[in-house]
């Protein structure tokens, strides 16, 4: 075996190994499922009361409001015209509902009172729902005409011919989203171990012996490719309890009346048009942004004396990072502007640009192959700058190398 | 296996020069003592010699031709200053550094096993690194670094920080490693410990050589003998005072008279001359230790 896979396998089951690793991944996938269906049981439980509502009003009008109002509420009573105030108990009484509605025929168009526990849960769509009632009351139609004749629909028509309907547009803006908060996450909850595994090495003095039989940059390569093995293990994790636990959601509260947040990923899922080339793509743009991030981190560490002090090299290195991730945020809207074009083949930030003009735009090969043999020619100089710091670093003890020094040895 | 050759390297950081001038050769099986007192250059000129530093001038060989990664692979070091994995276990540690110098699984194992065997670390072998005392961490140090049974072992005060029964269970180790062909190279400022096992010596101060050779070579080219005589009368010491060349030296704590002379002197002459003068009862023509050497060498000899 290669020392680089020696090296490798080793720094791979010694993260697998830390406690640190195994409690992050679990307290991940916990904060995952957690965020996957606590919202959509809350909102249904909180939407199953103010969902309910008693109607007030005569026959005729309630008759034709709970026609209109069928698709957002869900009627519990309908009473004759109401002229007391209503109660909470009131309203326990009417199957917990969360308000009363009155309504009325004025001269004006449609009087409506609704006397509620939460003003705040007073919907628009009760306003909306009416309002085509109103209408349809004005013209002598039924409301369901009225519906039909408001709604218009728009055909959109991608001219750049990158995607084939609407929908794919919107759930390549998800991938690339995804993609670039995977990488994100990556690099900051890696940069850590690959610092730390750096500066525990040079602070207990292994690597005078580790490169004395190793080159550093394959030391530091290997490091940081194991970090990348499993960090992607931790986000295959995180992903797989993630859609498991929207499908679960999806599966198991089909009488939610919102449970609709888990569907409508699956829809949007379903509409990904990501071709498998471009897939291939993004990934290897992950690959090669996590390994210019890493080598960077590695660096920095082996210039440090006291693991305490990891803090003050690592600080410094998160700006590009946050920079790239709102530059590609940004980019989602405008993928093909020149800012974002330029940006997206400077090495540290093309990554992540990349994911976004990829996903959502038609981006020529040319650029595509430009931007990855930058960030590849990039990563292998980071690489190779990064061990010789690291030859330096490790063998200056006391105080961290001047610039002037780190420069000076360079050269040599 | 090969000899290990050191021409004029030299090696600064800044504006300090930490090795100005330092060659020597190391024939292939041999064990060699690097000597000098603190800040000389050994650990600099150690660090060449295993590629952790670049020398600024001059070269080093094995066998003839430059060292490089893959000649590094087969040598071993133990830095003077000692690290761990302080979570990973004892066998694991010293497999895994068998598997760093090239040694195939399962042989990473079975080796370590025997290592552990020999170095008596067998109660901790499953216990982590950092569990162990300073003495046991170093024993584990020297198992990484003589697993894959290297060409080359550089060993930078191997003594310091043992017992004396570790110490012992260190040097028998490494005779075995020496009669097994292993080259070794050590520095200590345990004189009797080096002495005892090595055949040839360079000391150095201040980044360059000031003496080498096996130690018959160094009493050789050393100067001055010691004689002692008994009793201390005044007749014997007028025998000395009529030597213009013979020095005293201060022996208070001893009823001995002691006199520095000339390495070329003759003894048996002297001898005659002392007998005629007075009774003798003990007569030595006391060799220089490799302490004196090395004293005289660094410049602080009395």
């Amino acid at each position: 075996m290669s020392t680089l896979g020696v090296v490798f396998g080793a720094e791979f089951v010694r993260r697998m190994r830390s406690r640190a690793y195994i409690a992050g991944s679990v307290i991940g996938a916990l904060s995952i499922i957690a965020l996957t269906v606590l919202p959509t049981v809350l909102t249904s439980v909180m939407s199953g009361s103010s969902r309910r509502i008693v109607l007030a009003g005569p026959p005729a009008l309630t008759a034709a409001a709970r026609q209109a109002l069928r698709a957002d509420y869900e009627v519990t009573a309908v009473v004759p015209p109401f002229t007391g105030t209503a109660t909470s108990a009131y309203l326990d009484a009417h199957r917990k509902a969360s308000a009363l509605v009155t309504i009325a025929a004025e001269r004006k168009g449609l009087r409506v009172d609704a006397y509620v526990r939460d003003p705040s849960l007073v919907r628009e769509s009760l306003s909306r729902d009416l309002g085509h009632l109103q209408l349809a009351m004005a013209l002598g139609v039924p409301p369901s005409r009225v519906v039909a004749d408001t709604t218009v629909h728009v055909d959109v028509h991608d001219i750049s011919g990158r995607f084939a309907n609407p929908n794919a547009a919107d759930a390549a803006k998800g991938v690339a989203y995804l993609f670039v908060i995977l990488l994100y996450l990556a690099i900051l909850l890696n940069a850590q171990a690959i610092m730390t595994s750096v500066a525990e090495e040079k602070t207990s003095r292994i690597a005078e012996l580790l490169v004395a039989m190793l080159d550093p940059t394959q030391l530091l390569a290997a490091k940081i490719l194991a970090a990348a093995a499993t960090s992607f293990i931790q986000l295959a994790i995180w992903l797989v309890v993630g859609l498991g636990s929207g499908r679960v959601v999806a599966a198991l509260a089909p009488q939610m009346a919102t449970a609709g947040s888990a569907a409508s990923s699956a829809t949007l899922l379903g509409n990904v048009d990501v071709a498998p080339v471009e897939i291939i793509a993004l990934i290897a743009f992950f690959i090669v942004g996590f390994a210019q991030y890493g080598v960077l981190y590695a660096a920095a560490a082996s210039l440090i004396n006291r693991t305490e002090d990891l803090g003050s090299v690592a600080g410094p290195l998160v700006v590009p990072v946050a920079f790239a991730f709102v530059l590609a945020i940004v980019g989602l809207g405008v993928p093909n502007s020149p800012a974002v074009v330029a940006t997206s083949m400077i090495p540290l930030l093309s990554p992540f640009v990349m994911f976004t003009r990829i996903a959502t735009s038609a981006v020529p090969a040319w650029q595509v192959a430009l931007s990855f043999a930058l960030d590849v020619g990039a990563a292998l100089l980071f690489a190779w700058l990064a061990g010789k710091i690291y030859r330096v670093g490790l063998l200056l003890y006391g105080r961290p190398p001047s610039l002037r020094q780190v420069i000076a040895t360079l050269r040599s | 296996m090969g000899t290990l050759l050191l021409s004029g390297i030299a090696r600064s950081f800044g504006d300090v020069a930490a090795v100005r001038d330092v060659s020597f050769s190391v024939p292939a099986g041999t064990t060699f003592g690097l000597l000098g007192p603190n800040g000389a250059g050994k650990t600099t000129t150690m660090r060449m010699i295993l590629g952790i530093l670049i020398p600024d001038r001059g070269k080093v060989t094995w066998d003839g031709a430059p060292i490089d990664l893959a000649t590094r692979r087969r040598f071993g070091y133990l830095p003077e200053e000692r690290g761990l994995y302080g979570k990973l276990k004892v066998r694991e540690h010293i497999a895994y550094f068998g598997r760093l110098h090239g040694v195939a699984p399962p042989n990473d194992e079975r080796r370590a096993d025997a290592w552990i065997e020999r170095l008596g670390l067998g109660e901790y072998a499953s216990r982590p690194c950092a569990e162990l005392s300073k003495g046991n961490q170093q024993k584990v140090q020297v198992a990484c670094a003589a697993l894959h049974g290297p060409e080359l072992l550089v060993l930078d005060e191997p003594f310091s920080g043992l017992d004396p029964v570790n110490a012992e269970t260190l040097l028998h180790a490494l005779r075995e490693l020496r009669d097994a062909g292993t080259t070794l190279i050590l520095s200590s400022h345990q004189m009797w410990q080096i002495e005892d096992l090595c055949e040839s010596f360079c000391v150095i101060a201040d980044g360059t050589v000031r003496a080498s050779g096996t130690l018959e070579q160094l009493r050789a080219s050393w100067p001055t003998r010691i004689v002692e005589v008994e009793p201390p009368s005044p007749r014997l010491r007028e025998v000395f005072d009529a030597m213009p060349e013979a020095r005293a030296l201060p022996n208070a704590d001893r009823p001995v008279l002691a006199y520095e002379v000339p390495a070329s002197a003759d003894s048996a002459a002297l001898l005659r001359r002392l007998v005629a003068a007075n009774d003798v009862t003990r007569f030595e023509r006391v060799e220089p230790s490799l302490r004196d050497i090395y004293l005289r060498a660094i410049g602080a000899a009395a």
